[in-house]
């Protein structure tokens, strides 16, 4: 067991507190917190970490992760998707189950659960199918996946089509009172479209898929969530007017939270200048008045949580035309310097609400531990130097796909110290 | 050759949106020399020798892709066609992987052609070779595009103040949004007519659109542009029948003795679909420009092999030819 360790110096920022606020603490032996105060007296033998100048945010938690395993090693591993989540500061994350074969049966639940306690350093969790196979035909094993510790439903990627079948799934995971997470969509008017319909796919001659797919598509499921009394989460929120109608439904008491990707925030169609596949993902990149309204959603409240949508391609699926390449960018190690740079150094947002969204509310959604600063938890914290900086490249991802439309670029601020329990998972000499 | 002077020359040609309106012209001034040489017994100038012309097709033309053959052979280069028509989405195989074996064939020009947009540009970025777009998704069609503007100018001089009317299939067109961008360039009016279905979401403010076929025949248009409409749209719901497609959006009897009546010059890019686009007797219409348009695109094609310049190194005998 290690010595007990003292965080020197640090602002820590908390989900109560708008600022934050310059606070040592000290992590026992143990890895639980001890004291959190102004000024703590190292203990002796205690190792100190000068903390001067940097963030010491909760650790953060992303619920929409593609970890690929099983079925696409090549894209990503458990083992690796979790090492990029430590490298971006995340202490938990919920795995997609559209792998190969889909997650839709407790057997797999248990095997990607196994395979992450063995080689994951940070918990990991999974959600499970809606329906067989993700074909949209029949309801998959909810309940054994549900026993086994799926945390979430979903048919990520796709929609459950079939609105009399989404109903049952709804009223059924009501019984367990289990989280449906839904891509909403509606296929049909997606039509083989690779981004947003409007001016700039004009100018490309790409096919659009208008913000009407996805916007038809929340509404369907909200009220069928509002019949069934289930609830219910809309992933990865794009347009206004899709934010609006959750807005409506959140009025009315309908159970439902949802969810913003960094990318829907920080870039919209007119960044996709040259065919360039990494910035191409489903849900597409919208408009700058989308962003605007996206960010005013997070900051009042109406979208619920950030979550990254990592979604690993080889260099070789998205070396294709723009159309035939496929969907979703990476996002883990991007995430919280690139939100850090472009919206919370500029003041747009507040250290707390990115807390609150990518750390507390995601986890409390799911009914997961919070990551506190209270003494006698346990330790779960990221240390965040905001002037340091993040290489963007190859080279330094832990991720095993490098397709993130931020390739190449220096993001302002670095993940340095990323504290779980008795351990350190990552250490600034490490970057 | 020409007496314009040439503006710095490009690697390639993507799209008509990049150039400038002095490109345009140079282009269009340099076309007309080559369309004097095909009157001649020998059609042939020695511009392009010992150069080497891919024709890169990965979806099938044979129209397109005879005009580039020509237009390079008329310059003296050699030529190769290559027809690939598996889906570049095929596992193990990559576009990328093509380029780089034809660049091992040491080619000087590649003419690509791709049912996906913006793959031209991505071949252009990884090959030395000089890249000309021949049509790329519904993106964009340059030459077609050039050649449309060197025919209209043929017809009517100076463009302009003049007024192109385009109709049909705008959604799907790469031709309708490169003709549109080249006519705007040299300062026409553009407008158009087509089923709610087919006109495209985004599109400039400068296209003006039209409630009927009378009406856009009011406004005057020097030229009737009419887009090829594929069959196969009618399953996927844009329209309900060619019947009725013929009926309201077509070059009917009606309409083009209107179009006889003003003198309105008729264009098509071909294949004409007759009885849909156009009746047949638009075909041997006096001002039906269509047939000039394909022989044009020869003289427009050649007018761009000769303006580009590969990234190709010299080869050791070229730098000992060197003063």
């Amino acid at each position: 067991m290690s010595n007990a360790r003292l965080f020197r110096g640090g602002r820590l920022v908390d989900p109560q507190h708008a600022e934050p606020r310059r606070l040592d603490i000290l992590v026992g032996a143990d890895g639980r917190i001890e004291k959190i105060a102004p000024e703590v007296k190292p203990p002796s033998g205690a190792d100190t970490v000068d903390c001067t100048g940097k963030i010491v945010l909760p650790g953060l938690f992303d619920m929409h992760v593609h970890l690929r395993e099983p079925g696409r090693e090549d894209e990503e591993t458990i083992a690796t998707g979790a090492r990029a989540a430590v490298r971006g500061g995340f202490t938990g994350i919920v795995a997609m189950p559209n792998t190969d074969p889909p997650i839709d049966t407790g057997g797999l639940v248990r095997f990607v659960r196994t395979l992450a306690r063995e080689q994951s350093p940070i918990p990991v969790w999974t959600s499970g199918c809606i329906t067989k196979g993700r074909g949209g035909k029949q309801l998959a094993d909810i309940a054994d996946m549900h026993r086994q510790g799926a945390v979430m439903i979903t048919d990520d990627g796709d929609p459950v089509a079939d609105p009399y079948l989404f109903r049952r799934a709804l009223e059924y995971a009501r019984h367990f009172d289990l989280l449906v997470a839904c891509h909403c969509e509606v296929p049909e008017l997606s039509h083989g479209g690779a981004m947003n319909e409007g001016a700039r796919s004009y100018r490309l001659g790409i096919p659009g898929i208008p913000a009407c797919s996805e916007e038809i598509s929340i509404a369907r499921d909200l009220e069928l969530a509002r019949l069934a009394g289930a609830r219910i989460h809309i992933q990865h929120v794009t347009t206004a007017r899709g934010l609006d109608i959750i807005r409506r439904a959140k009025a009315d008491g309908v159970r439902v939270t949802c969810e913003v990707s960094p990318h829907h925030l920080l870039l919209n169609e007119d960044d996709i200048t040259d065919y360039d596949t990494y910035f191409k993902m489903n849900p597409p990149l919208r408009t700058p008045a989308d962003n605007a309204a996206l960010l005013a959603g997070l900051l009042d409240g109406s979208i619920d949580a950030l979550a990254t949508d990592h979604a690993p391609h080889t260099e070789f699926e998205k070396n294709l035309d723009f159309a035939s390449a496929p969907f979703g960018i990476t996002g883990l190690e991007t995430a919280l310097p690139s939100l850090y740079e472009r919206l919370v150094l500029p003041g747009k947002l507040p250290w707390d609400i990115l807390v609150r969204a990518f750390s507390q509310t995601p986890r409390r959604i799911l009914g997961i531990e919070e990551a506190e600063f209270a003494e006698g938890q346990l330790a779960n914290f990221t240390i965040f130097n905001p002037d340091g900086s993040t290489q963007v490249s190859v080279e330094t991802m832990a991720s095993k796909s490098r397709n993130t439309p931020f390739l190449g670029q220096t993001l302002t601020g670095a993940v340095e110290e990323v504290v779980l329990g008795p351990g350190l998972l990552i250490a600034a000499q490490e970057r | 050759m020409s007496t314009v002077t040439s503006p710095p020359r490009r690697k390639d040609l993507l799209d008509i949106e990049s150039l400038s309106r002095e490109e345009i012209v140079f282009l269009l001034e340099t076309a007309r020399p080559f369309k004097d040489l095909f009157t001649r017994s020998v059609k042939k100038v020695p511009a392009l020798r010992g150069k080497t012309v891919l024709n890169l097709f990965f979806e099938p033309s044979t129209r397109t892709r005879a005009s580039f053959e020509i237009a390079a052979k008329r310059l003296s280069a050699d030529v190769t066609n290559l027809a690939i028509t598996q889906s570049s989405v095929t596992k193990g195989e990559s576009i990328l992987d093509t380029v780089e074996t034809m660049q091992s064939m040491k080619v000087d020009y590649m003419v690509v052609r791709h049912a996906g947009a913006g793959v031209p540009a991505f071949i252009a970025k990884h090959t030395p070779a000089a890249v000309i777009n021949a049509g790329d998704g519904n993106h964009a069609h340059p030459t077609q595009a050039l050649l449309d503007a060197f025919t209209m100018r043929e017809a009517v001089g100076e463009l302009a103040g003049r007024k192109i009317l385009l109709v049909g299939d705008l959604l799907h067109s790469r031709v309708s949004r490169s003709v549109s961008t080249i006519a705007r360039k040299l300062g026409m009016e553009v407008g158009i007519f087509a089923p709610g279905t087919l006109v495209p979401a985004g599109r400039p403010d400068y296209m003006q659109p039209f409630a009927d076929f009378g009406a856009a025949l009011e406004w005057g248009p020097d030229f009737v542009y009419l887009l090829r409409l594929q069959r196969e749209r009618q399953a996927a719901h844009f329209f309900p029948s060619l019947r009725e497609y013929h009926n309201v959006f077509g070059l009917t009897r009606e309409r083009f003795v209107e179009c006889r009546r003003r003198g309105i010059r008729i264009m098509h890019p071909g294949p004409v679909n007759r009885g849909v686009e156009l009746v047949d007797e638009v075909l041997t219409y006096e001002h039906c420009l269509i047939n000039r348009q394909v022989e044009n695109g020869i003289a427009a094609r050649m007018a761009v092999l000769y303006w580009l310049q590969p990234a190709v190194a010299a080869l050791p005998d070229e730098k000992e030819d060197a003063p």
